[in-house]
C-alpha cells in the first residue's frame, strides 16, 4: 500500500533562482577586440588590473575560434558597453591607451550577464561566448534526488504534518522539525497565532477552534495538485489578517501575530536543546567543546556544508545509539542537520526564521501565493548575502494523504520513529 | 525640526543601552526601543545565544514584551493592531529579513535604525519589506503583499557599527567556530 503512494508521491527540488529560459538567457553588451595569439597573455593581465569586470567573472576573457584550415581567432573581452553606444569615448584612459599600444579594433558583442547553474545553462551560454561553469560545491542530500527509502520517510514526514494540520476544525500551518539521520522528530506545532495562553515552553497550546470553526475541508484538486479552499487559518498564507479579528482577550485567550507553526517548532526546538544540554558556567570551556563536536569544521561553507553531511552518514552507520543521550558531543548547532516540514509554503518571516537556526532542508506541500518566500513571492534560498543556505522540495502528495486525514484513519507508522 | 531630531537621537541612545545590555551578556550587540506617543513602552536586546534560538532578536524580545502585557490588561485584537500601527521602533542595526517582516505583520508605524545590515537587511539592504507592493490574483483583484512602514536609517550609525565590531573583534564565543570566515566566504 505504501508502494502504491509512493509511486504518486513526488519530491520536486525547488532552485536557487527561477530558471532561465534555456536559449534566451539574459545577456549584456561589451566591447571586445580580435587579438594577436602572442599577445593574448599580456593583455589579459593587463585587462584584469585596468578592467577587472568583477560581476562579470563567470565570462572567459578570450574566446577562441577556429577557422577553417586549423587557423585559431582570438578575441578579448574588453569592458562593458551599452547598446547602440558605439563610441569608445566612455572607455577608461588605461583601457584607451591598451587599445592604440596593440592596435585593437574593438566591437560590441553580447556575453550571458548570470553565470550558468546547470550543464544545460552552460553549453546555450558558450554558443554566445565562452563562460565557465562551477556545479555546486556543496550537495545537500536530495538536490540530486532520493532513494525510495528517503522518500518513503519524506512521505511519512509530511504526512505527519498534515495530520497536525488539520488535527482541529480549524485547518492551519504546521511543522515538523526532524532529524534525517535518526528519523525522529525534534519538535512540532500547529500556528498559534491565536491560541489559548499556556506555558510557553510547553508547545501543545490548544488552538481556539469553535470561534473560527469553517467548513472548509481539506481538499485537492485532482488535476493539478492546488487547494480548492482559501484555508484562511494558515498564518503564512495571510499574514496580516490577524488585525482584522474582533476579538476579546479575556481570561487564558491568547493572540500573538507571530506566532506561525514555524516560529512556534523553531522555539521548542530551542527549548529542548537548552533541556537536553544544559549550558555549562563556563563559557569558554562551551566553546572548546563546541570545536571538539565539529573537529573537522573548516572555513569554507563548502567544506562546512560537507561536514555536516559526514555526520549525518556516521550516525546513519551508528543506529544503535540512544537518542536522548546526554552527552555533550551529540549536541546540535541550532538545527544545524536537521529538517523541517511544512504543509504550506512559509512566508518570508518565518523563511528567513529558518535560515537563522540553520535548517538543512525545508518540504512543504503546498504553495503560497500570498505571501511565500521560497519561490512565490521571495526566493530566499537563492539570496547569495544570506550566510546560510537550505534546499527547498516541494512534495506533491497523492490524493489518499488527504483523505487519510479526513476520515481519522490512524496511518502505518511502524517505520516512523515518533517520538 | 530640530526638536524631532533630538528626540530621535535620544530614542536610539536608549536602544543603544540596550545593544550594550547585550554585549555585557555576550550577546551579538543589538538593541532596540518601542516608543508610543513620545514614551518608551518596550525595550529589547538580542538573547539568540542565551536561548539558542537564532529568532530572539532584539526586535522580537521587544514585541514580545508588548503582546505579554497587552494580552495581561485585556487588550482586543483589533486594539492591538491599532497601538501597533502608533507604535515607533528605534534598533541600533537594520532589522534582518524576519524582523522586517514580521514588523510590516504587525503593521508598526515607523522604524529609524543605526547600521545598515548588508547580509541580512529587510529594510533596503537585501529586500525591501517596508515597501508596500501588491500582485494581481488570478482572479484580478490587487492583493496587497504587506502593509508599509516608514524607514530611515543611518541613526547614530557608527555608535552601533563601533559596538558590534568590539564584538566580533574580541570574538564570538558562541558561534560554530567558522563564523565570520563563512560569512565572508559565502558572498563570492
Amino acid at each position: 500500500m505504501m508502494n502504491n503512494q509512493l509511486s504518486t508521491c513526488e519530491i520536486v527540488y525547488i532552485p536557487e533562482k527561477e530558471p532561465h529560459d534555456l536559449h534566451n538567457q539574459p545577456t549584456e553588451f561589451v566591447f571586445a577586440s580580435a587579438i594577436d595569439p602572442k599577445h593574448a597573455n599580456h593583455i589579459v593581465r593587463r585587462l584584469n588590473q585596468i578592467a577587472p569586470l568583477e560581476h562579470l567573472r563567470h565570462v572567459k576573457r578570450i574566446h577562441k575560434k577556429v577557422l577553417e584550415g586549423g587557423q585559431v581567432e582570438l578575441s578579448v573581452m574588453l569592458c562593458l558597453a551599452s547598446e547602440g553606444d558605439n563610441q569608445l569615448d566612455t572607455v577608461p584612459p588605461a583601457l584607451q591607451e591598451l587599445i592604440s599600444s596593440f592596435q585593437l579594433s574593438p566591437f560590441i558583442t553580447k556575453v550571458c550577464k548570470y553565470a550558468a547553474s546547470s550543464k544545460e545553462e552552460w553549453q546555450e551560454q558558450c554558443k554566445i561566448w565562452p563562460t565557465s561553469y562551477h556545479p555546486r560545491t556543496y550537495n545537500i542530500d536530495g538536490i540530486t534526488g532520493f532513494s525510495d527509502e528517503n522518500a518513503e520517510s519524506i512521505f511519512k514526514f509530511m504526512q505527519s504534518a498534515i495530520e497536525l494540520a488539520t488535527s482541529d476544525d480549524l485547518i492551519v500551518n504546521a511543522a515538523v522539525i526532524v532529524d534525517p539521520s535518526a528519523k525522529q522528530i525534534i519538535s512540532s506545532a500547529r500556528d498559534q497565532v491565536f491560541a489559548w495562553s499556556t506555558n510557553k515552553e510547553n508547545s501543545s497550546s490548544d488552538l481556539i477552534s469553535n470561534k473560527f470553526a469553517t467548513n472548509e475541508s481539506f481538499q485537492v484538486n485532482e488535476s493539478n495538485n492546488h487547494l480548492k479552499q482559501p484555508y484562511t487559518g494558515v498564518a503564512c498564507l495571510y499574514p496580516w489578517q490577524w488585525a482584522k479579528q474582533q476579538l476579546h482577550s479575556h481570561g487564558s485567550y491568547y493572540c500573538h501575530p507571530l506566532r506561525h507553526a514555524a516560529m512556534v517548532a523553531v522555539e521548542s526546538s530551542a527549548a529542548r536543546d537548552r533541556y537536553l544540554f544544559p549550558s555549562e558556567q563556563n563559557t569558554g570551556e562551551k566553546y572548546i567543546e563546541l570545536d571538539h563536536e565539529n573537529p573537522s569544521s573548516a572555513s569554507s561553507p563548502a567544506k562546512r556544508q560537507k561536514t555536516v553531511c559526514t555526520t549525518v552518514e556516521n550516525d546513519d552507520q551508528s543506529k544503535a545509539r540512544s537518542q536522548t543521550s546526554n552527552q555533550l558531543s551529540e549536541r546540535p548547532y541550532l538545527c544545524t542537520g536537521y529538517d523541517i516540514y511544512l504543509v504550506w509554503e512559509p512566508c518570508t518571516m518565518c523563511a528567513m526564521a529558518l535560515v537563522h537556526q540553520r535548517i538543512r532542508r525545508i518540504f512543504y506541500a503546498f504553495p503560497n501565493p500570498n505571501a511565500g518566500a521560497l519561490g512565490s513571492v521571495h526566493r530566499l534560498q537563492g539570496e547569495k548575502s544570506l550566510n546560510h543556505h537550505y534546499a527547498v522540495f516541494r512534495v506533491l502528495l497523492p490524493e489518499e494523504a488527504f483523505h487519510k486525514c479526513h476520515t481519522d484513519e490512524v496511518p502505518e507508522t511502524k517505520e516512523t520513529c515518533v517520538c | 525640526m530640530s526638536d524631532s531630531c533630538s528626540e530621535t537621537v535620544r530614542f536610539m541612545k536608549l536602544a543603544i543601552d540596550q545593544a550594550n545590555l547585550a554585549m555585557d551578556a555576550l550577546e551579538v550587540p543589538v538593541g532596540c526601543v518601542i516608543v508610543d506617543d513620545g514614551k518608551v513602552i518596550s525595550s529589547g536586546r538580542n538573547r539568540t545565544t542565551d536561548t539558542r534560538n537564532a529568532t530572539r532578536h532584539a526586535e522580537m524580545e521587544a514585541i514580545d514584551v508588548l503582546v505579554e502585557q497587552w494580552h495581561k490588561n485585556g487588550v482586543s485584537t483589533s486594539e492591538v493592531a491599532e497601538k501597533f500601527s502608533n507604535c515607533t521602533l528605534y534598533v541600533t542595526c537594520e532589522p534582518c529579513i524576519m524582523c522586517a517582516s514580521a514588523l510590516s505583520i504587525l503593521g508598526i508605524k515607523e522604524v529609524f535604525y543605526g547600521c545598515s545590515n548588508d547580509k541580512f537587511g529587510g529594510c533596503g539592504s537585501i529586500l525591501s519589506l517596508h515597501q508596500s507592493t501588491s500582485t494581481v490574483s488570478p482572479n484580478n483583484t490587487q492583493v496587497p503583499l504587506g502593509k508599509a512602514f516608514k524607514c530611515t536609517g543611518g541613526i547614530m550609525a557608527s555608535e552601533a557599527v563601533l559596538l558590534l565590531r568590539t564584538f566580533y573583534e574580541q570574538g564570538n564565543p558562541n558561534a560554530p567556530k567558522p563564523h565570520r570566515p563563512v560569512a565572508v566566504a559565502c558572498r563570492e
